[in-house]
């Protein structure tokens, strides 16, 4: 049973088509990722479910309440914005209480309400504090606190993170995700970074030009991306086209689609039974922290490797590799 | 860095040519006679006493505060909500507000003087309230610049997105979050329209003049009269701008330095 549902929305912007009629469901306490380039019509979508946008065409149900035409203070959504949106003429206790007595609760519970999800969100000592006295991480914890101190029915994500450096970003994706699933909260979180998408989500939908491009778990979007988009915007698959992949490996001739996607660690040092065999030039080698990345030349065809790093690295001086790969990591792309 | 010395010099220069009528001036108001001696002969109050004495100074005085205050407080009330709405909510309109306001610096006050009085003398409706919708138009630019500013200062857009979405009206989320975060920068275009306005004088003369005298007006008569009283009366009018400013000044410090 699903917890939202999004029918047919579309919407379009002076001619310019941002969503062509998407379709969306959510169960109740997932914790689902819109992904894509800057201009899919992610953030649209998002602001739709939240009312800031009036879609031209479509249906929106939350709860099994059409919520439609209803105004974004009667949604009962919460939403964090990029830019926070923090009041500066209020303390983080009073931002905190805002919604709660919009929701016109008495004294004793707005203040029990919001001492709760102070400590929820580790903000304990800085409830006095006004906001542009906080760091960028502190701040983007009170604005998470602020929506979900009314309980909303789904909270909405509008890129939280992505002004925020990457250690505090890795440490807000985890407490978000463990904070999520102790409320039991249905969320939807906007992003152009893949790594987070695949972080904290049960489910990612992967966006391109206002269409979905595919969805599917984490891992069923990295292990098998449907399409060259997918593939070329999840990692660092190599994309090739079929004469591309006759040619590297040399013999095969029944590949019918016309791209190819195979991760860069597919590849093996070990010899694997009934699967393919390359032997590539080393055209560069680099250092990426953990994994070591080749990149190769085997009959004219230009492909990246990578390996998990040794510390005997003695690649430099090699000039061929030979390597393996099992025939279902040939992905076909559609 | 060291700056050369003739930095100071010409900066000392401009500095005397600004001070030296206003300090004339200010001690011509406390002068008993001053004719023929580098320095006044005498000091006295006298002068600000007989002024103080005046009912008609203090009456013009109280007028120009009306005048200026009601135009002011008009044009605040009025235009701060229409300005907040075309930025936010209809920013196709914001053109049409512009070209009003380079309108306002067009028109030459003699030209817009005579133009009113042609247009309104016989409607039958009071000048003075012509005057103060003049005043209304003319101190639209700063309103409209401050408001503006401010708005956009404290990303007014994704803050009322925000205070939406957690339930409030728009007009709660007006009063609540908005103007309490634009009030110091619309006090200041206030009051920077109070002074402006506390001092004009062409308008005023021209469309209602002697029977509605205020400090200029006041000021221009007696101009003829006593050189002294009208030098009290411009240290004064000095004195409560130069607190205007002041006030101004420090409200605009604080909104930068950390609580």
């Amino acid at each position: 049973m699903s917890f939202l549902t999004i029918e047919n929305i579309k919407k379009s912007f002076d001619n310019e088509t941002v969503l062509h009629s998407l379709n969306l469901s959510i169960k109740e306490g997932e914790f689902i990722t819109l992904l894509g380039p800057s201009g899919c019509g992610k953030s649209t979508l998002l602001r739709t479910i939240a009312g800031l946008i009036h879609q031209d065409e479509g249906k929106i149900h939350i709860d099994g309440k059409d919520v439609t035409e209803v105004k974004p203070k009667d949604r009962q959504v919460g939403m964090v914005f990029q830019s926070y949106a923090l009041f500066p003429n209020m303390t983080v206790q009073e931002n905190i209480e805002f919604g709660l007595k919009m929701k016109k609760l008495d004294k004793e519970t707005v203040k029990q309400n919001a001492a709760k999800i102070v400590e929820l969100v580790e903000l304990t000592g800085k409830e006095k504090s006004y906001p542009r006295e906080l760091s960028g991480g502190q701040q983007q914890r009170v604005a998470l606190a602020r929506s979900l101190v009314t309980r909303p029915k789904v909270l909405l994500l509008d890129e939280p993170l992505s002004a925020l450096d990457a250690q505090i970003r890795k440490n807000l994706q985890k407490q978000l995700r463990s904070i999520q699933q102790e409320l039991n909260m249905t969320t939807i979180l906007v992003t152009h970074d893949q790594e987070e998408a695949m972080a904290v989500s049960d489910y990612v939908y992967i966006m391109n030009k206002g269409q979905i491009a595919q969805s599917g778990t984490p891992h069923e979007i990295y292990t098998r991306p449907v399409n060259e988009f997918v593939a070329r915007f999840i990692g660092n698959y190599n994309v090739l086209t079929r004469e591309e992949v006759s040619n590297l490996f040399k013999g095969e001739k029944n590949f019918k689609n016309k791209m190819y996607a195979i991760r860069p660690e597919a590849f093996s040092e070990d010899r694997i039974l009934d699967g393919y065999e390359i032997s590539g030039k080393i055209q560069k080698t680099s250092m990426l922290g953990n994994i070591t990345r080749f990149e190769l030349e085997a009959n004219h065809v230009s492909f990246i490797a990578d390996r998990l790093h040794k510390i005997d690295e003695d690649a430099q001086k090699q000039e061929t590799k030979t390597l393996y790969l099992n025939r279902k990591d040939v992905i076909p792309l559609s | 860095m060291k700056k050369p010395f003739y930095h100071y010099i010409t900066i000392g220069i401009v500095l005397l040519y600004l001070l030296i009528p206003l300090l004339g001036t200010f001690q011509y108001s406390f002068a008993t006679s001053w004719h023929k001696t580098i320095l006044p002969e005498g000091f006295t109050i006298k002068w600000y006493v007989e002024l103080f004495g005046d009912l008609r100074f203090l009456k013009s005085l109280g007028r120009s505060l009306v005048m200026s205050l009601g135009a002011t407080i008009l044009t605040l009330v009025i235009m701060v909500p229409a300005i907040f709405s075309i930025v936010l909510y209809a920013p196709k309109l914001e053109k049409m507000i512009q070209s009003l306001i380079v309108m306002t610096y067009a028109m030459p006050g003699i030209i817009l003087a005579v133009g009113l009085i042609r247009a309104y003398s016989t409607s039958g409706i009071s000048m003075v309230l012509i005057t103060i919708g003049a005043y209304f138009v003319g101190i639209l630019p700063y309103m409209y610049q401050g408001t503006r500013n401010s708005l956009r200062n404290i990303n007014a857009e994704s803050l009322m997105e925000a205070a939406e979405i957690l339930g409030a009206s728009r007009y709660t989320a007006f009063q609540k979050v908005i103007v309490p975060n634009i009030i110091s920068g619309i006090l200041v275009s206030s009051l920077l329209s109070f002074s402006i306005l506390f001092g004009e004088f062409v308008l005023i003369n021209l469309l209602v003049g002697g029977h509605f005298e205020t400090v200029q007006i006041y000021l221009f008569q007696k101009l003829s009269q006593s050189g002294h009283i009208a030098s009290a009366i411009v240290v004064c009018y000095f004195l409560l701008i130069s607190i205007l400013s002041a006030i101004m000044i420090k409200m605009t410090r604080k909104k930068k330095e950390p609580v």
